[in-house]
């Protein structure tokens, strides 16, 4: 049996060097903040992750697992922390225009390396004990930088994040102990011995959704989503809607693949829970008048497009790769939207004229949102030509015209951000240099996605 | 060998980036910018033309661009989109001749404008079905930021409608190009493999075909996909009019060609007598409905959908004859139609933009006896409508001609009751002429200014094509005709 190989433990620290990195990185900075200087542990933490980055390149191409199969160093988790990692780090960039000065500054940028160990852990577990801990560790982090303002909004949106967040972690790890109970073995590995067991393998299969999709925020586990991104600082709504996300589904990814191929209504499930996603976050996103929120909905429904690539895994390697692209596509988009948010406020109003006073701010966030919609040449494009073309590969023609149908509606919901931008003008704030640096970098990566995606597809084939 | 149809492609994209990088580039400038890029794409199409257009593709310029997905950067030019390439150059350099006057933000405007030439281009000249697709919703954008920015009051509402409508209609199309891509063995997004060996058959072609319908039914536009189209005429301004139906709307009946007839050929000829009866209708429909304009751009942007109708007619009759003259003529007409519809819808769009520019409305009530005062613009609206109505020894002669004469080999009914639109185009424009044109002369119209220098640059050479179309269409014919011959099927 696998689990019972001996562990080399030279070997697998050096692998998971990368995860360790962004661990230590968020060690270093709550020391610099204990010592007050929190400049330094925003520095310290940008280049931490850009440590842990660099440490994952050599990686790519590998497939093997270390601690005895438990944690998978593949495709998956090798992406994970090539585009995790960095867009952590502009987040916490990003997120010097709002806790600047404010108590307990160096905090924030340690917490955001912390919380990143959790979504790294979820995409490339092997074992059910690494997707526990990877939902905890990320909510434990998340919780506390919604909370960060402490206001009223603010502790109320973290309280609903975490009392929503207790009960789905709590019916996850209910729910997989039928699978361990079943197999014998926490290993995702062994989750072939379901075959034949239908009920179990099911309690197990809701459980895991239950887990994950709240971490994902898929509709129904994503009521959380829009209070706790409205409540906290735009920087850490722009985090939570890209690193835990992108986590959770490349965990669900590990697990489904591992599903024994009798048990294939799992592919029926994930594919109606990306329908509901990305209907109902469009339409909710539709009648927004307050920017983060729309941005929260939209990335509900970005996660439904998401699940297009995990529905059609195991049928070649377009689902993968879609996957990875996607995920980076929507880090450099995503972030990018919210950096302009937090130029204008959260108000749509704020827009107004944003594209005649600020030609490139105006110009960047249009080029954002149409990479959301999935409008060519740009990443988003590229990201859900791979999905669609994956889940028709799968056979699943009917769920690609429903994500289709989604993308025109979701223009409706950017044409309204989109369509002010030329109209009637409103005062704008200066731009901070941070914001600008950050939005720059999701520009530069939204484009050069779209145009080159050949250097990412190239790579996961 | 320089690549020309590159050059050409990207002359006027570089100079959108001249235009818009550099701070403080003046409205001036930026015209001028806008002329010499446009009139180098203009020149480099006719060099493609001097180099020679094979009956395949011919110059074809290809780049890696994302191997692993068998898409790449691939262009090239046949009989059916040389036509095309040539139109859009013309129209674009007139369109800006036209506009040299816009003082509204003029450097954003030529930008703009530049930026949506190198899409139809782009469209028209690829031979990848990811970068067609790239450039097909390029010019989405560009062509909504057109009508958003430099329309009438209600433009904002068009643009959006246009927008969302002809989103709407490329989404399925990205859809019939992934079946294609994933029906090819070995996978490719290479139309010129897709072409040779369609890969779909049966229910799965089927499928692809009724996306590619809708996709380009909606750009064409065909009823009952044409309520985006009056809207976005009327709320845009002339030089986007006059793009807009000079050049998008063959993106559509382009697509039904080299798309819908070339990639799914069989499910496209079982299919097409339901095709060609709503191409016949629409065009009645679109005739009948210009008849009930009392607003010139209206009623020019209605007979569009009228004339597009037969584009598609002659398309769907071609698919439905399984070989020898019938098709060939249908076909040839078809694409000979869409450069003359280019060019004298073109015209008109102009004319009528010039005399909304005078007189500051477009309800033919208001005028009459103009041809007295304003004599040039009076005999050049005379005859581009008479171009626009069909008649012989004008652009539109020829390829309704054939239309009609391929489309009664194969159903004659059919064309006997389409013929009606012609003699319904036909009393309309008249109807125009005499309204607008003869008659008494109102007084307030007495000091109307007839036709200025920059007026007769712009219109001047379509009212000649119109012509040499009209009158000797046999060497662009033949040109047509060399590829459409070679047609599989």
């Amino acid at each position: 049996m696998s689990a019972m190989r001996a562990i080399d433990f030279g070997r697998d620290l050096a692998l998971l060097a990368p995860q360790i990195t962004v661990a230590l990185t968020g060690v270093v900075a709550l020391g610099a903040e204990m010592l007050r200087r929190p400049r330094a542990a925003l520095w310290l933490t940008v280049a931490g992750l850009l440590v842990a980055t660099g440490l994952a390149v050599p990686l790519v191409g590998r497939d093997t697992t270390v601690f005895a199969g438990t944690y998978r160093i593949d495709v998956l988790s090798v992406w994970a922390t090539l585009i995790l990692s960095p867009a952590t780090a502009l987040s916490a960039i990003l997120a010097v225009g709002e806790v600047r000065g404010t108590d307990r500054e160096g905090t924030v940028y340690s917490l955001l390396a912390f919380t990143t160990v959790g979504p790294l852990a979820l995409a490339g577990a092997g074992d059910l004990m690494f997707l526990v801990l990877g939902v905890l560790i990320s909510s434990l982090g998340s919780f506390a930088l919604v909370a960060y303002p402490r206001d009223d909004r603010a502790t109320e949106a973290a309280m609903k994040y975490f009392v929503f967040g207790s009960v789905t972690s709590a019916i996850m790890i209910f729910g997989l102990t039928y699978w361990f109970g079943a197999t014998g073995s926490t290993m995702l590995g062994d989750l072939h011995r379901l075959a034949g067991m239908r009920l179990v393998a099911v309690a197990g299969l809701v459980a895991v959704l239950v887990g994950l999709g709240y971490k994902a925020a898929i509709v129904p586990f994503h009521f959380w989503a829009p209070d706790a991104y409205d409540g906290g600082p735009v920087a850490v709504a722009a985090y939570l809607s890209i690193v835990p996300k992108v986590g959770a589904i490349f965990g669900l990814a590990q697990v489904m693949a591992d599903l024994p191929a009798q048990l294939s209504v799992w592919r029926i499930v994930v594919a109606l829970l990306a329908v509901v996603s990305m209907t109902y976050g469009n339409l909710a996103a539709l009648p927004q008048e307050n920017v983060v929120r729309l941005l929260a909905y939209s990335s509900i429904a970005q996660a439904g497009y998401f699940l297009l690539g995990v529905v059609a895994l195991g049928h070649g390697t377009l689902a993968v790769q879609s996957l990875v692209v996607f995920a980076a596509a929507y880090a450099a988009m995503n972030l990018g939207a919210f950096a302009v948010v937090l130029r204008t406020g959260r108000d749509l109003a704020g827009f107004g004229g944003l594209g005649r006073q600020a030609p490139w701010t105006g110009g960047a966030m249009v080029i954002f949102l149409l990479s959301l919609v999935g409008v060519p040449p740009l990443a988003g494009f590229a990201g859900k030509v791979l999905l669609f073309g994956a889940a028709m590969d799968a056979g699943f023609v009917w769920l690609a015209i429903v994500a289709i149908a989604n993308s025109v509606l979701s223009l409706a919901v950017y044409l309204r951000v989109i369509v002010p931008l030329y109209g009637p003008t409103q005062p704008v704030r200066p731009a901070l240099r941070t914001t600008v640096l950050v939005w720059s970098v999701a520009l530069v990566l939204t484009v050069l996605l779209g145009l080159g995606v050949q250097a990412l597809v190239g790579q996961v084939a | 060998m320089v690549p020309l149809v590159s050059l050409g492609l990207f002359a006027p994209l570089l100079g959108a980036a001249l235009i818009v990088i550099p701070p403080r580039v003046s409205g001036h400038l930026a015209f001028a910018v806008g002329l010499v890029a446009s009139g180098l794409t203009l020149l480099a199409a006719v060099g493609i033309g001097l180099r020679g257009v094979g009956s395949g593709f011919s110059q074809v310029e290809e780049v890696s661009w994302i191997p692993s997905l068998g898409a790449a950067y691939r262009v090239g030019v046949d009989g059916i989109s040389f036509p095309l390439i040539l139109l859009t150059a013309v129209l674009f350099l007139v369109a800006l001749i036209f506009s040299i006057r816009v003082t509204q933000r003029p450097r954003a405007y030529v930008a703009l404008f530049l930026l949506l030439e190198s899409a139809c281009l782009g469209a028209f000249l690829s031979l990848d079905l990811v970068l067609f697709y790239v450039f097909f919703e390029v010019n989405l954008v560009a062509m909504y930021f057109i009508i958003a920015g430099w329309g009438h009051e209600g433009r904002q509402r068009a643009a959006l409608t246009f927008f969302l409508y002809t989103l709407a209609g490329s989404l399925p199309l990205l859809l019939a190009i992934l079946a294609l891509y994933l029906g090819a063995h070995p996978r490719t997004f290479d139309m010129r493999v897709i072409i040779a060996h369609p890969p779909l058959t049966g229910v799965a072609a089927s499928l692809t075909l009724l996306a590619f319908l809708v996709g380009f039914g909606i750009k064409t536009p065909v009823f009952p996909f044409h309520t985006w189209l009056p809207a976005a005429h009327v709320e845009a301004s002339t030089a986007g009019s006059v793009v807009l139906a000079g050049v998008l709307l063959k993106l559509g009946t382009y697509g039904f060609v080299r798309f819908a007839l070339q990639m799914t050929p069989q499910a496209f000829h079982d299919a097409a007598l339901a095709i060609g009866i709503v191409a016949a209708f629409s065009a009645l429909y679109g005739a009948l409905v210009a008849l009930a304009q009392t607003d010139l751009k209206r009623m020019v942007a209605y007979t569009s959908v009228n004339h597009m109708g037969y584009v598609v007619l002659g398309v769907a009759a071609a698919a439905a004859a399984l070989g020898g003259r019938t098709r060939t003529l249908a076909i040839d007409g078809a694409v000979l139609q869409m450069v003359s519809h280019g060019i004298v819808t073109g015209a008109l769009f102009l004319l009528v933009g010039m005399l909304e520019e005078r007189a500051g409305t477009r309800e033919m009530q208001a005028f009459g006896g103009l041809l007295r005062i304003t004599p040039v613009l009076g005999w050049a609206f005379i005859l581009a409508a008479f171009a626009s109505l069909g008649l012989p020894g004008l652009a539109h002669f020829p390829a309704e001609f054939q239309i009609f004469l391929g489309t009664f080999g194969e159903w004659p009914p059919v064309a006997a009751v389409t013929l009606i639109g012609i003699v319904i185009t036909a009393g309309l424009y008249l109807r125009a002429i005499q309204t607008v044109f003869l008659g008494t002369l109102p007084d307030r119209w007495q000091h109307m200014p007839d036709l200025n220098r920059r007026d007769l640059w712009a219109i001047v050479p379509l009212l000649a094509l119109i012509v040499v179309v009209g009158i000797a269409p046999g060497s662009l014919l033949d040109l047509i005709h060399r590829t459409t011959s070679g047609l599989l099927l």
